[in-house]
């Protein structure tokens, strides 16, 4: 039931959002949430502690169960919910192997783009090198162009010709690179990818607040 | 069937492991394997990238289905062969809950130790610095603390989801046994310790024992000090 669920999350980040549209594709609109800001230090407060000792958002419970890492709470909903809502991991096996290669290569990808966008924040400045960032800068252009081509063939989803638990894992990482300004000339395949999803009710719903009226960024302009 | 698989692997990669445990559990031994040398750089090999554009082990095919990210492939191995070998998912809510949130803490877990012990193999010569790796072993220090204190929990004999061997020990075990094989002090975290022997003594975990530890059975000393 929605009541039992508590989701405490920050607007624009990408495993919060997991989180939030697969509530949403299983039809548990409703759930408890609050919203927490990171520049508060929110993260770090005891109601986040009591749940994820490990002071991070997404702090999840299903019942008095703790699910605080994204995926692992969007793989039990998928699994408790299983009869309800959007159908996240088919039943076939070419399509399950599919998602679940997808689902977890997303990892590369939100690493890679981390590591560009956040290598001030991760790195101190006595520690950079412009040849790291060079470096960040070329392995995610590389991973892009491995994206771009897995939506070559695309019919709007990440994997085959539905909606799936890859999208639910993968869309928040890429709509977080256009928020950062990455070129859709460069990537059409990726850029379409996230405009034809944009509307669809889940991340119409679960879209970050902040990003609604702030210009987007342009870190990622001539990756 | 093992006959349809090919898994190309690497000694010593807790990824490939991972794999290897699995397949094991799931009885499906008599897989077509091959073993790759990263010092070779064989994981760059065309045979390799034919199957896996990324160029990294393990690279497993099943039939046509190709899956090279460990986690998947376990989660994969699981849902098509559930009735065979070891229930690796349980059905209890709670251990089912535990499970799903230990593995992909787990992959922090193996972030983390790989800072530490591939520093010099992630960072080039003029870009290291002590303080990030002062700060990377304080990083790792902090995750075998939160690990050490999961398993006094649960109690002694526990699996890391409850009672039972899940695909949280498949996925988590191998970067256990690579921090002890790095030195780890077992004095010093005595449930980590407890554990690893607990598992290192499992069928699956024997059979799929990186070779070249049974020929070098003294690891390195990297973590000894933490």
């Amino acid at each position: 039931m929605a009541t039992d669920i508590t989701l405490l999350w920050a607007s624009g980040s990408h495993a919060c959002w997991r989180v939030m549209i697969a509530l949403e594709e299983k039809n548990l609109q409703g759930y408890n949430q609050k919203q927490l800001y990171f520049e508060k230090g929110e993260h770090k407060s005891k109601e986040v502690l009591e749940i994820n000792p490990r002071g991070q958002l997404p702090a999840f419970k299903c019942g008095d169960l703790p699910l605080n890492e994204s995926c692992a709470a969007c793989f039990h909903l998928e699994c408790k919910y299983k009869s309800q809502g959007t159908k996240l991991i088919p039943d076939c096996e070419e399509g399950r192997a599919l998602i679940l290669q997808r689902v977890f290569e997303v990892n590369a990808l939100a690493e890679k783009s981390s590591s560009v966008l956040y290598y001030n924040w991760r790195v101190p400045e006595g520690e950079r090198h412009d040849s790291a960032v060079k470096r960040n800068k070329e392995a995610l252009t590389a991973e892009l162009k491995l994206w771009e081509g897995y939506l070559q063939a695309s019919s709007g989803f990440i994997v085959g010709k539905n909606f799936s638990l890859a999208d639910v894992i993968v869309y928040p990482a890429v709509a977080y690179l256009f928020q950062n300004g990455l070129s859709e000339q460069r990537y059409p395949k990726l850029a379409e990818y996230y405009k034809g999803l944009m509307n669809r009710p889940s991340i119409k719903a679960s879209w970050p607040p902040t990003w609604k009226n702030a210009p987007k960024q342009e870190t990622l302009k001539d990756i | 069937m093992a006959k349809d698989m090919t898994l190309l692997w690497g000694t010593g990669s807790p990824p490939c492991w991972r794999v290897m445990i699995a397949l094991e559990e799931k009885n499906l031994q008599g897989y077509n394997q091959k073993l790759l040398s990263f010092e070779k750089m064989e994981h760059k090999s065309q045979q390799v990238l034919d199957i896996n554009p990324r160029g990294q082990l393990p690279t497993f095919k099943h039939g046509d289905n190709v899956i090279n990210e460990s986690y998947a492939a376990c989660f994969y191995l699981e849902s098509q062969f559930k009735s065979q070998g070891t229930k690796l998912i349980p059905d209890g809510p709670a251990e089912q809950a535990l499970m799903y949130q230990r593995m992909f803490e787990g992959l922090t877990f193996y972030e983390k130790l790989n800072a530490v012990i591939y520093y010099e193999w992630y960072v080039p010569e003029g870009e290291r610095h002590e303080s990030a790796l002062k700060r990377n072993k304080e990083a790792l220090v902090t995750e075998l603390k939160l690990w050490e204190g999961y398993l006094q929990k649960l109690g002694s004999g526990s699996y890391l989801a409850g009672p039972s061997f899940t695909l949280a020990d498949v996925v988590v075990f191998p970067t256990v046994g690579m921090v002890f094989r790095f030195g780890l002090s077992p004095e010093r975290y005595p449930k980590l310790g407890e554990y690893h022997n607990l598992l290192k003594e499992r069928p699956s975990v024997k059979a799929s024992w990186p070779p070249h530890w049974l020929e070098n059975p003294k690891g390195q000393d990297t973590l000894k000090d933490i």
